[in-house]
C-alpha cells in the first residue's frame, strides 16, 4: 500500500508559523505555509534590533534568521502573497483553496494569523496621524531599523522624547480589557536604544503599570530606571503647542499640585495588539469562534479538533512565546495525525519540590521514562517516576541522546544512562520584611492556603503589600488577585499597597477590573520609604504616601500583613551549573541557551530547564515548558545518524591539552575510550570555536580552515566576514560594490587573529569582522573571542588601526551593515 | 502634610456607590488619563482629576473639600471621555458640591442666584412686574422692526403650541437675542409664548449638585408648562439648561413630562425641514466655526442640529480640531460664568480653547450655548484674537426669508 503523506496547512508565515514550520522539519509530511506578505517573517521581520553594548533579547532578527530557514526548508511549500479563499471538508481532510486559485488537500491546520497593531487614530484626541512628531512603536521600529530616526529628531543632540504605554490596551470602556502584554517591553527597549543613541536624551515614559515581568526585564529595568524618567499615569491626549508646534501633553505636577503641559520633539504611542485584520475572515473560513476581543485565548473561544492556534492569534504575546507556542501546535499537529511513534527517550530530571516533581511525572505521563534526582515529595506512592531520592549527581559525560549521568547511592557510585536532562531545581523562597522587626507578617501562600482551608481563620482585615523588596514576581501578583478576591467574597477588608499591578496572561486585567469592583483597595507607593509600618498591638498601622494623592498621607490598619515570598537563587545553583556546565545568568538563576531564544533549551543539546530555576514562570509558563520539553524531545531525533559537522580532530596532532573539552560552548566534544578528545557530531553546532583555539592546530576543518577562509579574500578589497546567522543574513540580498568581499562564516569565533594576519597579507585592503551582538551569539563567547582576535592583530606594531574592526550586526540591522561598508570606502 | 484615614462610611462614599456599575468610582484603574484632559493648566492650583475621583473612592470627605478643586471644575466631562472604566467626573463633583460640609464654598453669586430663582423665579431677580415690562418693551420694538401689530411677543398663553424659556440674559443686557428669536417664532407662524412665572432656562441647583434643588427648579418649569397645555418646550441656547431640561429631565422629576422639549437648533432644523422656514446662506457668505458646548454635546449627545443648522444659514460649517467628543471646553463651566470673583480663573481655563480658536485663523465663530457665547466672546477679547463670536440661533434669525 502507498504511504500517504499528510498535508499541514498553516496560516501565516510570521514567528509562529515559521517555528511550526521549523518543528516539522524532520517529519514526513509536507507543510503548505500561507503568508499574505510576499516574504516571510511577520510583523516581526520589519522590527529593529534593540541591542546596544549587548543584546537586549527583543528576538526579532530570530524571524530573518527562521526566515531563511524555512524558505530552504524541505518539506514546506510557501504560498506567499495571497490568502485562504475558502476550505471544503473532503474524505481525506480539507481541501484549500487560495485566492491565487492554488488549491491542495490537507488535513491539520496550524492557524498563526499573528495581530494587527492598535491604530491610533480611532483614539482622535491622540491627533496621531495628524502631528509628524507623533508616531507609533511599529514606526519608531522602522525608523531605527532604518537608521534614520535623526531626520525625525532633526539632529537634536538633546531630544525629549515620551513614550505612552497601554495606547488600545486596558480599556473595559472601548471593549479590550486586556493588557498587550509586549508593549511595556518593547517602549522599554525603545527607549533604551535611545539612550544609547542619543546619550543626552531626555526620555519620559508614561506607564500606567510598568508590566516588568520575566528575568532580563527586570534587570533591565534597573538599569533603565536610572536613565530615563519613568511617570505613574498616562496621558490620553495630545495637544499642539501654539507656538512651537510640538507635541505637548499634559501631566499632573505633584510638587506644585497643578497641572503642566510638557512639549516633546517625539511622542512615541506604544500600541496595543489586536488581532490581525484578517482573523475575522480566517475564522469565518475555518468556522471557528473567537472570543469579543477576537482572539481565541479564553474558554469562550471555539476552536475544532483540526486546527491549532498558535501565536498571537491565540491572544497578544511576545515573539519567544509565539515561537514557542509554534513547536507546541507542531507537536500537537504530529500527536493527532499518529505520526509520534517515536521511542520515548529515558529522561533525568533534577531538583526538589514542585516544580521537579511535576516535570518527571508530566514527562512520564507523556511515556517518557522519567528519573528524579529529588525528593519526589510530591508524588504520589504509585507515580510512574523513578525516584533517586538520597542520590547526589557528581557528574555528567556523554552527549544528547546518551548522557550517563555518575551518582552516589548507598554510598556506591553508580550510573545512570539517559538521553536528556532536565532541571527543575527549586530557588530559595524567603520575604523580606518591612525594617525593625515584625514578626506576625502573614506570607501571601499562607494567607491564600488560609483563605481556601480555614476562612474562618482568616484576619477581617488584610492588607497585601506588594514590591515591597523589587518588582513583585507574576504568580504573586495573581496569588494576590486572586487570594484577595476569596477573602472580599468571604467578606473580609482587603487592600492591596503596591508600586505596580502585572496584569499578565488573557485574563488579568479583567480578575483586576473585578479586585476593584468587589472592593478591594488598591494603593500606589513608588518607594519603601513611602510607607512607614508600625505594630499596633492588634496589627499594624501603616502611613502611606499615596503615589496618586501627594497632597495627603493615609493612615491604615489592618489585623494582618500579608507579604509575598521573594524568590532568589538557590544555594545549590551554582553546583547545579557546574554539574549541567552551563552559565549562571547576571542573578545567579540557569541561563538558557543564547540570550533565550531557545527558552527551555540550554547551549547544550540535550540538557533543558523548566520553571523559576531559569525564569520567572507562573503556572501557565510551566506548562507550556513543559509541553515545549516534550516537542523538542519527540520532533528532533537524539538518535539521528551522524551528520557531518565539517570539524574533526587529527589525532596525530592532539596534545590532549584538552582545550577543545574546554572551550566548546555546546559541551560537544567529550573524551572518548581511549581518552582522547572526540566531536561529538550530533551535539556539535559547526562553531569552529574549537578550531581557533586548538594551540597545536589539531581540529581541522573541511571547509573552513585557516588557509581557506584566507583564501577566499581578494586582492585590493574591503573583506567583511560575516557569521551566517547574523551579518550574512542582514546583508541578505544587497548587491554589494565590487570592493566589497562578503566572506560568510559559521560562526564570528573562527576569524582567530591568524586569519586576519593572512587576509591582510593576501591584500585585504580592510578587514571587518561581522559577529552577532554579545549575549546573541549561538556559541556563546563568538562574537567576544573574534572582537578579541581584532584586539590581538590591532597591538601587533604596524597595523593599520583603522584598517581592522569587529562590528557587531544582528540579522535584521540590513541599514547598520550598508553604514559599515560604505563606511569602510573612506 | 495632613494624614487621613479612608472612610466607607462618608457621606460623599455612601452617595456615589448608589450609581451602578461603569459610575463605580472604586473601579478607578488610577491610569491617569484624566489628568491630561482638564483644560486648566499651566496656571496655579485647578482641578486635579485622577485626585478628586482617589478622594471620592476614598472617602476622604473633608481632604477633598478642603481644596478648591470642586469648584475648580467645569463639569466639561472632557477626562470622562477618556475614562476607560467609564467614571463620570461631574457625577462626582457635583455630589461632592452637595456635601454639607462644602456648603460654604458655593460661591456667593451662585447661592444668590438660587433664591432669586427659588423666590421669583429668575436668577436675576427679575419680579413678575420687571418681566412683563422687560417683554412688553422688546414686543413693541420687534412690532415697529416687522412692522406688523399681530407679531407682539405673548406671554402665558394657554394653549400655544411652543413655550419658550429664554436665557437670563435675553431679559437683561441682551434683549437682541430675545427680538431675534421672536422673529423665528413670528415666521414661523406657530403659536407661542412665554412664561411669566418661571422666566427662564438655567438651572443652578445642577452646579450646585444638589438634585432636590435641581428638581424643585425643574418642576418649576414642567409644571407651569402642563398647565399651559404646551406641545413644545423650547430651550434657549443654554448648555447645562438642555443638559438638566432634556437630558436629566425624566431621572430627576421621576416622570416623563407631558411635552417634548426641543432647544432652538432643534426646533429651527425641523422647522426648516419641513419648509415651515426658509434661510438665506448668502446673508453670511462665509464659514463659520462651531464650537461644542460641552453640556449639549459631550454630556448630552446633542452634536448635530446646530451644525446642521449652522450649515442652512453660512457658506459651511468649519470643524475646529479637535471637535465633538473631544472638543475644547470654552472655559466657563460649571457655574464658572456665573461666579463674579471667577474671571480670572475662566482666563486660565479657557486658554487652550483661545489657542485653539487662533490657530483656527477664521474670524467667526459660533456656538449654541450663551454661556459660551459669553465665555467665547470674553477670550477673544482678553487675547486679542479678533474674532466674532455669535449664536447658531441668532445667525438663523438673521439668515430667514420672511
Amino acid at each position: 500500500m502507498e504511504k500517504i503523506i499528510p498535508n499541514i496547512l498553516i496560516i501565516g508565515g510570521g514567528v509562529a508559523g515559521m517555528a511550526a514550520a521549523q518543528a516539522l522539519s524532520d517529519q514526513d509530511v509536507v507543510i503548505h505555509v500561507v503568508e499574505k506578505e510576499t516574504a516571510l517573517g511577520g510583523h516581526a521581520a520589519q522590527w529593529a534590533c534593540m541591542a546596544t553594548q549587548t543584546c537586549e533579547n527583543c528576538g526579532a532578527c530570530l524571524s530573518i534568521e527562521t526566515a531563511s530557514l524555512v524558505q530552504k526548508q524541505k518539506n514546506v511549500k510557501l504560498h506567499l502573497h495571497t490568502m485562504v479563499d475558502h476550505i471544503e471538508k473532503k474524505d481525506q481532510g480539507y481541501m484549500v483553496v487560495l485566492e491565487n486559485n492554488d488549491s491542495f488537500i490537507i488535513q491539520k491546520i496550524i492557524m498563526a494569523s499573528g495581530f494587527s497593531p492598535f491604530d491610533p487614530q480611532k483614539t482622535p484626541s491622540l491627533h496621531y496621524g495628524t502631528c509628524p512628531n507623533v508616531i507609533t512603536t511599529a514606526e519608531l521600529n522602522t525608523f531605527l531599523k532604518n537608521e534614520s530616526i535623526s531626520g525625525l529628531l532633526k539632529d537634536r543632540p538633546e531630544p525629549k522624547i515620551a513614550f505612552i504605554q497601554c495606547v488600545g490596551s486596558r480599556n473595559r470602556d472601548k471593549g479590550r480589557d486586556y493588557c498587550s502584554q509586549v508593549c511595556c517591553k518593547i517602549s522599554m527597549r525603545q527607549a533604551h536604544k535611545l539612550t544609547h543613541l542619543y546619550p543626552k536624551a531626555d526620555i519620559t515614559l508614561f506607564y500606567m503599570d510598568l508590566q516588568i515581568i520575566g528575568k532580563e526585564i527586570r534587570t533591565f529595568y534597573n538599569a533603565l530606571s536610572k536613565k530615563i524618567s519613568l511617570v505613574q499615569g498616562v496621558p490620553a491626549e495630545i495637544l499642539e503647542n501654539p507656538d512651537t508646534h510640538l507635541p505637548t501633553l499634559v501631566t499632573e505636577d505633584k510638587t506644585t499640585q497643578s497641572r503642566v503641559a510638557r512639549s516633546f520633539d517625539l511622542i512615541v504611542l506604544s500600541v496595543g495588539l489586536l488581532p490581525s485584520k484578517t482573523l475575522e475572515k480566517t475564522s469565518g473560513i475555518l468556522d471557528l469562534t473567537p472570543n469579543s476581543w477576537g482572539f481565541f485565548n479564553t474558554d469562550n473561544a471555539v476552536v475544532s479538533k483540526d486546527v491549532f492556534i498558535a501565536g498571537c492569534a491565540g491572544g497578544p504575546k511576545d515573539i519567544l512565546s509565539s515561537q514557542q507556542e509554534g513547536r507546541i501546535a507542531a507537536q500537537k499537529a504530529v500527536e493527532a495525525l499518529g505520526l509520534d511513534t517515536r521511542a520515548k527517550i529515558p529522561v533525568a530530571v533534577f531538583g526538589d519540590g514542585h516544580e521537579a516533581d511535576q516535570t518527571a511525572l508530566t514527562l512520564a505521563l507523556k511515556g517518557y521514562p522519567a528519573y528524579l534526582f529529588g525528593n519526589g515529595a510530591g508524588l504520589a506512592k504509585d507515580a510512574p517516576v523513578t525516584v533517586f531520592k538520597d542520590a547526589g549527581p557528581i557528574s555528567i559525560s556523554g552527549t544528547a541522546g546518551n548522557f550517563s549521568i555518575h551518582y552516589k547511592s548507598d554510598n556506591l557510585n553508580r550510573h545512570l544512562k539517559c538521553a536528556a536532562i532536565v532541571a527543575a531545581a527549586k530557588p530559595l523562597q524567603s520575604m523580606n520584611t518591612p525594617k525593625g522587626k515584625i514578626d506576625k507578617i502573614l506570607s501571601l501562600d499562607e494567607f491564600s492556603h488560609m483563605i481556601e482551608k480555614t476562612p474562618e481563620k482568616c484576619p477581617e482585615r488584610g492588607i497585601i503589600l506588594m514590591d515591597y523588596s523589587g518588582p513583585a514576581y507574576k504568580s504573586s501578583a495573581r496569588l494576590a488577585l486572586s487570594a484577595g478576591l476569596k477573602a472580599r467574597e468571604a467578606g473580609k477588608d482587603i487592600a492591596v499597597i503596591m508600586n505596580k499591578m502585572l496584569v499578565h496572561g488573557a485574563l488579568g486585567q479583567r480578575l483586576y477590573d473585578e479586585a476593584r469592583r468587589l472592593g478591594i483597595d488598591f494603593f500606589r507607593y513608588e518607594t519603601p520609604e513611602d510607607l512607614t509600618i508600625e505594630d499596633s498591638g492588634q496589627g499594624f498601622r501603616i502611613r502611606l504616601k499615596e503615589a496618586t494623592l501627594p497632597s495627603v498621607f493615609l493612615d491604615l490598619s489592618c489585623d494582618a500583613l500579608i507579604l509575598p515570598h521573594t524568590v532568589s537563587p538557590a544555594k545549590g545553583f551554582g553546583d547545579l551549573a557546574c554539574l549541567l556546565r552551563q552559565p549562571l545568568d547576571k542573578e545567579g538563576f540557569l541561563q538558557s541557551a543564547n540570550t533565550r531564544h531557545r527558552p527551555t533549551q540550554s547551549l547544550r543539546k540535550g540538557i533543558f530547564f523548566a520553571g523559576t530555576c531559569h525564569d520567572e514562570t507562573d503556572p501557565d509558563d510551566f506548562n507550556h515548558e513543559l509541553d515545549e520539553i516534550s516537542s523538542l524531545l519527540s520532533t528532533q531525533d537524539f538518535s539521528l545518524p551522524a551528520t557531518d559537522p565539517g570539524v574533526e580532530i587529527n589525532q596525530k596532532k592532539c596534545a590532549q591539552c584538552l582545550t577543545c573539552i574546554r572551550i566548546c560552548p555546546h559541551n560537544a566534544i567529550v573524551m572518548n575510550e581511549k581518552s582522547r578528545p572526540e566531536i561529538v557530531p550530533d551535539s556539535c553546532f559547526s562553531c569552529h570555536l574549537c578550531v581557533s583555539n586548538c594551540p597545536a592546530y589539531a581540529i581541522e576543518s573541511k571547509t573552513m580552515a585557516n588557509d581557506q577562509v584566507a583564501g577566499l579574500v581578494q586582492k585590493g578589497a574591503v573583506t567583511v566576514f560575516a557569521c551566517e546567522r547574523s551579518a550574512a543574513l542582514a546583508a541578505g540580498n544587497l548587491s554589494l560594490p565590487d570592493h566589497i568581499r562578503l566572506i560568510p562564516i559559521p560562526c564570528a569565533c573562527r576569524i582567530s587573529s591568524d586569519i586576519i594576519l593572512k587576509a591582510l597579507l593576501n591584500g585585504a585592503s580592510k578587514v571587518i569582522v561581522c559577529g552577532c551582538h554579545p549575549e546573541n551569539c549561538k556559541s556563546h563567547k563568538g562574537s567576544r573571542v573574534a572582537s578579541d582576535s581584532v584586539q590581538k592583530v590591532l597591538s601587533v606594531p604596524g597595523v593599520n588601526q583603522a584598517g581592522i574592526v569587529f562590528e557587531p550586526v544582528a540579522a535584521n540591522e540590513t541599514a547598520k551593515f550598508e553604514r559599515i561598508i560604505s563606511k569602510a570606502k573612506e | 502634610m495632613d494624614s487621613t484615614t479612608i472612610n466607607k462610611n462618608s457621606v460623599l462614599y455612601t452617595l456615589l456607590n448608589q450609581y451602578p456599575l461603569g459610575d463605580n468610582i472604586s473601579e478607578c484603574l488610577t491610569c491617569g488619563a484624566c489628568n491630561s484632559r482638564c483644560t486648566w493648566f499651566d496656571g496655579e492650583g485647578g482641578p486635579l482629576p485622577r485626585q478628586i475621583i482617589r478622594m471620592a473612592a476614598l472617602g476622604l470627605d473633608e481632604a477633598l473639600v478642603k481644596t478648591s478643586m470642586i469648584w475648580d471644575c467645569l463639569l466639561c466631562n472632557r477626562c470622562t471621555e477618556v475614562c476607560p472604566m467609564g467614571i463620570t467626573m461631574d457625577k462626582v463633583v457635583r455630589k461632592a458640591r452637595s456635601l454639607a460640609i462644602a456648603d460654604d464654598k458655593i460661591p456667593g453669586d451662585i447661592k444668590k442666584g438660587i433664591k432669586n430663582r427659588l423666590e421669583l423665579g429668575d436668577v436675576n431677580g427679575l419680579t413678575k412686574e420687571e418681566f412683563v415690562e422687560t417683554v412688553e418693551f422688546v414686543s413693541e420694538e420687534f412690532i415697529d422692526e416687522v412692522n406688523d401689530p399681530l407679531a407682539h411677543i405673548p406671554y402665558d398663553q394657554k394653549g400655544a403650541k411652543l413655550l419658550y424659556l429664554p436665557n437670563p440674559r435675553e431679559l437683561g443686557i441682551n434683549l437682541m437675542h430675545l427680538t431675534a428669536m421672536a422673529k423665528l417664532f413670528y415666521a414661523s407662524k406657530q403659536t407661542w409664548t412665554l412664561s411669566s412665572r418661571h422666566t427662564d432656562v438655567t438651572n443652578w441647583g445642577y452646579f450646585v449638585g444638589k438634585d432636590e434643588v435641581a428638581k424643585q427648579m425643574a418642576l418649576m418649569v414642567v409644571e407651569p408648562a402642563e398647565e399651559l397645555q404646551i406641545e413644545t418646550l423650547v430651550l434657549s441656547e443654554c448648555g447645562h439648561g438642555y443638559h438638566v431640561l432634556k437630558y436629566l429631565l425624566e431621572d430627576l422629576i421621576g416622570r416623563k413630562p407631558e411635552f417634548e422639549v426641543l432647544s432652538m437648533p432643534e426646533l429651527l432644523v425641523r422647522y426648516a425641514e419641513k419648509g415651515i422656514l426658509k434661510f438665506d446662506p448668502s446673508v453670511h457668505p462665509y464659514k463659520i466655526a462651531y464650537h461644542d458646548p460641552c453640556n449639549i454635546a459631550r454630556k448630552s449627545g446633542g452634536y448635530d442640529a446646530p451644525r446642521q443648522l449652522l450649515s442652512m444659514v453660512c457658506d459651511g460649517v468649519a470643524e475646529l480640531t479637535p471637535n465633538r467628543e473631544d472638543g475644547i471646553c470654552c472655559g466657563g463651566g460649571g457655574g464658572a460664568l456665573q461666579d463674579s470673583t471667577a474671571t480670572k480663573k475662566r482666563m486660565i481655563t479657557g486658554k487652550p480653547k483661545a489657542d485653539q480658536m487662533k490657530r483656527a485663523g477664521l474670524p467667526n465663530l459660533a456656538t449654541a450655548c450663551l454661556s459660551c457665547h459669553r465665555q467665547l466672546g470674553e477670550l477673544s477679547a482678553h487675547f486679542k484674537l479678533g474674532i466674532k463670536v455669535v449664536t447658531v440661533a441668532s445667525l438663523a434669525s438673521e439668515s430667514l426669508i420672511l
